[in-house]
């Protein structure tokens, strides 16, 4: 037989083989893919009630919907994507074309058609078409971290729901691609990890770490609270958005005050609770018109007092649903002040859908990482990644001599690296700049194991010359594998505690490197002793 | 105990025959497998460098080694900016800052520079980033990353390396210890790797380098590298119980040595061309302690064995 068909009948290589591709297929790699796909459709907005929907951030990079053509207009990047934005008016009608793959296979096309009334109204952020399906850390492709920490220790009960509602806080804030986690470090404290991927967005640590208890009280009296006491909060510009009466006014100091108002319905009981308390206050006139109740609605959020309304007079016992929600914001200008306080009303929006959070939280970690140094550090990654390798080929030549020992090695190496990325797409695990530390690591490791069975195979004397102490190929690679073994499961237990130290924060190096180990063994090691066994084998003969 | 034989006679006339070919490689065989207990004395003096090393940072920064903000809390700032001047910038921000202690590095990708870091500690992340715009200019959202370490997890973050440290000492034990069935075997073998650890700790003070917590994530992987050779060491010359225990213990080392030079070359290239902080103290740290396990290794843990094997062979003859 020759050494060809050896190598295409040993079932170790074949197993080697169809690994590589299935991992290959979970890469899925596409240099041409075009487009720019969604990343988040903000609620509410133009493209949203055009039909457009967010991502799930469960889909494969590679599944996501891509827009491919505006307006007739090819779009094949963000450039192209950006300058045909930048030209829309308001009032106008966009045409927007996307494609979507399913399967890897299919591809499922769809056209929107959407009424621009205003045109910062379209509500949709795009990145570049992912090219294949690695999951990039927030160090690589841009994004923002916060780590926080409850007050108390949650039940998994109460985890759930600190979960769901800062999921859907991030949703209606307008964010997406958010990932949620509970982490733990040794010392068993607890940690809720939130990351963002693709923008720097600093003004959610706030509406993150608020606990976001909304009270409205009359007098010392709990009229209603945010969340299960309200039905619905409008967000729409028909009633909700800086305050028409007052606006925007210059203060004695020279900065800029702005109010915000917007309508909330509440539940029947609500407002059942609210006649029942102004039932029993008094009429005060101030001047003409209508008079005032002598005690005012105070809204209070998290403890401190956001605002404080005075109540109409004919609201007196009268169980109304309906109410309006004011606050007020500044800057040092007067378009700060209008963005702060939009801002802000943004935030109370949300945390009076949401309700609040089971437990008070304390930020002590943010991250708020850049595009284009993620960018710039995974073009230098690559480029590390490639030259290491290089340079473990060239030590490796040097040592062996033989194209035919080499070759087997670099070969091995190359598949290795593609196996922890693809392994790492499979099971959706993020490559942060720790994970690059664990590729490069797992190079080095790898190739230890292939230097342990090549000399294993290679030095063990002539048959005829020492039959005593003559082993045969697969005795030395039984050999050979006790030291690999033995060299993965002490690698394993190095890695362990990581999975479990420091929030999690190296958890990225840590997998990378037991997943690359983990495939070394069972996958590649034994696929490379066989290859290598047949390829030496004529050598002694 | 019977089990072990090194075949003294043997060796000795193997030596002989070495020392008078007299080729300076061959001398140096030689001299290390009569007198490697004088090698020891290397390893000993490095310790020893190392205890000095990690006493006087202690003295100095009331910690046995320098911690960057990742894992003392403060604000790391990193911009892309093609401004270099960061003496200029930094004794700006000293001034501004006085209170707070501020370390300014240049990002470079080969001899190019892309940007400026900046790690400061008591300060609001905003009032630096003001200060930074004053002195450099307006610098768009998209081109700077602030990362910012509450002290009391970079605190706890720093303990739970010594957790981390230890449990990997403890895994790692029992897995020796389940391969090789032999007490002595195991502490030598753990022994070579926390002093491998401990002298590259040693090192780093001394160049007054930055623990950051991507270095405790290299500190762990160098227990696994140096177990790498300590068990195909302790494989070669306890496990399969060679007749020749000194050749088995040359051909362990040309394939640790080989395994210690291609590790060391990925990191270095790695080291040489990474434009990122983490990465390049990982890199560093590997580096290191690669260069320090080929003696911990070939010069410790081999000398360990050796008496060992010496003792075991006495008690076998009257």
């Amino acid at each position: 037989m020759s050494k060809l068909n050896k190598l295409l009948t040993n079932t170790r290589i074949w197993i080697y083989i169809i690994f590589f591709v299935l991992t290959m297929l979970a890469i899925n790699p596409n240099p041409f893919n075009k487009g720019v796909a969604i990343r988040t459709v903000t609620l509410n907005n133009s493209a949203y009630l055009a039909g457009m929907q967010s991502p799930s951030p469960s889909d494969a990079p590679m599944n996501r919907e891509r827009i491919i053509e505006i307006n007739g207009q090819s779009v094949a990047n963000m450039d192209d994507y950006e300058t045909i934005i930048s030209g829309l008016l308001d009032n106008s009608s966009l045409f927007i074309k996307t494609e979507k793959s399913k399967l890897g296979l299919i591809t499922e096309s769809k056209t929107y058609t959407i009424l621009l009334s205003s045109k910062d109204n379209l509500g949709l952020k795009v990145y570049d078409a992912p090219k294949s399906n690695i999951l990039l850390g927030l160090d690589l492709q841009g994004g923002t971290r916060v780590v926080l920490q409850p007050e108390t220790k949650l039940a998994p009960e109460d985890v759930d729901i600190l979960v769901k509602n800062m999921q859907e806080r991030l949703n209606i804030f307008g964010l997406s691609d958010t990932v949620i986690r509970v982490a733990n470090d040794l010392a068993n404290n607890q940690f809720i990890v939130v990351e963002i991927a693709g923008a720097n967005e600093e003004e959610v640590k706030e509406l993150l770490s608020k606990q976001g208890k909304f009270v409205a009280k009359i007098g010392n009296e709990s009229v209603f609270v945010g969340g299960k006491d309200i039905t619905y909060v409008c967000r729409t510009a028909q009633c909700s958005g800086l305050d028409p009466q007052y606006g925007c006014q210059q203060t004695s100091d020279g900065s800029y005050a702005c109010r915000f108002m917007f309508s909330i319905t509440l539940t029947t009981g609500a407002s059942e609770k609210q006649a029942e308390v102004t039932r029993g206050l008094d009429v005060v006139y101030e001047g003409m018109g209508e008079g005032y109740l002598s005690q005012s609605l105070d809204l209070y959020l998290d403890d401190s007092l956001v605002d404080s309304l005075r109540i109409g007079s004919s609201l007196r016992g009268n169980p109304v649903t309906d109410i309006s929600i004011s606050g007020s914001g500044a800057g040092r200008s007067r378009q700060e002040a209008a963005t702060a306080t939009l801002e802000s009303m943004k935030k109370l929006q949300t945390v009076l859908i949401t309700g609040s959070l089971p437990v008070k939280l304390t930020i002590i970690k943010t991250d708020a990482l850049s595009p284009s140094l993620g960018k710039e550090f995974l073009r230098n990654a690559i480029l590390i990644a490639l030259l290491s390798e290089i340079a473990v080929t060239a030590i490796v030549i040097l040592r062996y001599k033989k194209i035919k020992v080499a070759m087997p090695i670099i070969t091995v190496i190359t598949s290795e690296i593609l196996l922890i990325l693809g392994i790492s797409a499979l099971f959706k695990q993020n490559i942060d700049i720790a994970g690059i530390a664990g590729i490069v690591v797992a190079i080095g490791t790898g190739v230890d194991d292939q230097i342990v069975i090549t000399d294993e195979l290679l030095h063990h004397g002539k048959k005829e010359k020492d039959e005593e102490s003559y082993l045969t190929y697969s005795q030395r690679t039984k050999k050979a594998f006790f030291i690999v073994m033995a060299a993965f499961f002490a690698t394993v237990a190095s890695m362990i505690p990581l999975l479990f130290a420091g929030a999690g924060l190296l958890k990225g190096f840590a997998i990378t490197t037991i997943i690359g180990v983990t495939n070394g063994v069972l996958i590649t090691r034994p696929a490379f002793a066989q290859m290598m066994e047949i390829l030496l084998e004529d050598d002694e003969e | 105990m019977s089990k072990l034989n090194s075949h003294g006679h043997e060796k000795r006339e193997q030596h002989k025959e070495s020392s008078k070919s007299g080729s300076f490689l061959s001398r140096l065989k030689d001299f290390y497998i009569k007198d490697y207990k004088k090698l020891f004395l290397i390893i000993i003096g490095l310790t020893l460098l190392s205890i000095v090393s990690i006493i006087y940072t202690y003295s100095q920064v009331g910690d046995f080694t320098r911690r960057d903000v990742s894992l003392k809390g403060g604000v790391s700032l990193t911009i892309t900016t093609p401004y270099s001047d960061i003496n200029t910038l930094e004794s700006f921000l000293i001034e501004k800052f006085p209170e707070s202690s501020i370390i300014l590095r240049t990002l470079s990708s080969g001899s190019q520079v892309k940007g400026i870091i900046i790690e400061a500690s008591d300060v609001q992340d905003k009032e630096l980033m003001d200060a930074v715009q004053e002195k450099i200019g307006k610098i768009d959202k998209e081109n700077y990353s602030v990362e910012i370490m509450g002290s009391s997890l970079g605190e706890s973050f720093f303990k739970e390396m010594f957790i981390a440290l230890a449990l990997a000492f403890l895994f790692m034990g029992l897995v020796f210890h389940f391969y090789f069935r032999n007490f002595y075997v195991t502490f030598a073998a753990l022994l070579s790797a926390f002093l491998d650890i401990f002298i590259t700790l040693g090192v780093m003070n001394f160049f007054g380098i930055r623990l950051s917590a991507g270095g405790i994530a290299a500190y762990l992987m160098l227990i696994g590298y140096s177990v790498d050779t300590s068990i195909l060491l302790s494989t070669k010359l306890i496990k399969e119980k060679k007749d020749d225990s000194d050749k088995a213990l040359f051909g362990a080392m040309k394939t640790g040595l080989t395994m210690s030079a291609a590790g060391l070359a990925a990191t270095t290239i790695s080291f040489f061309l990474a434009n990122n902080i983490i990465l390049k103290q990982i890199m560093l740290i590997l580096i290191v302690g690669l260069l320090i396990d080929i003696l911990t290794t070939w010069i410790g843990n081999v000398t360990l064995l050796k008496v060992y094997l010496e003792k075991s062979n006495k008690k076998n003859r009257p």
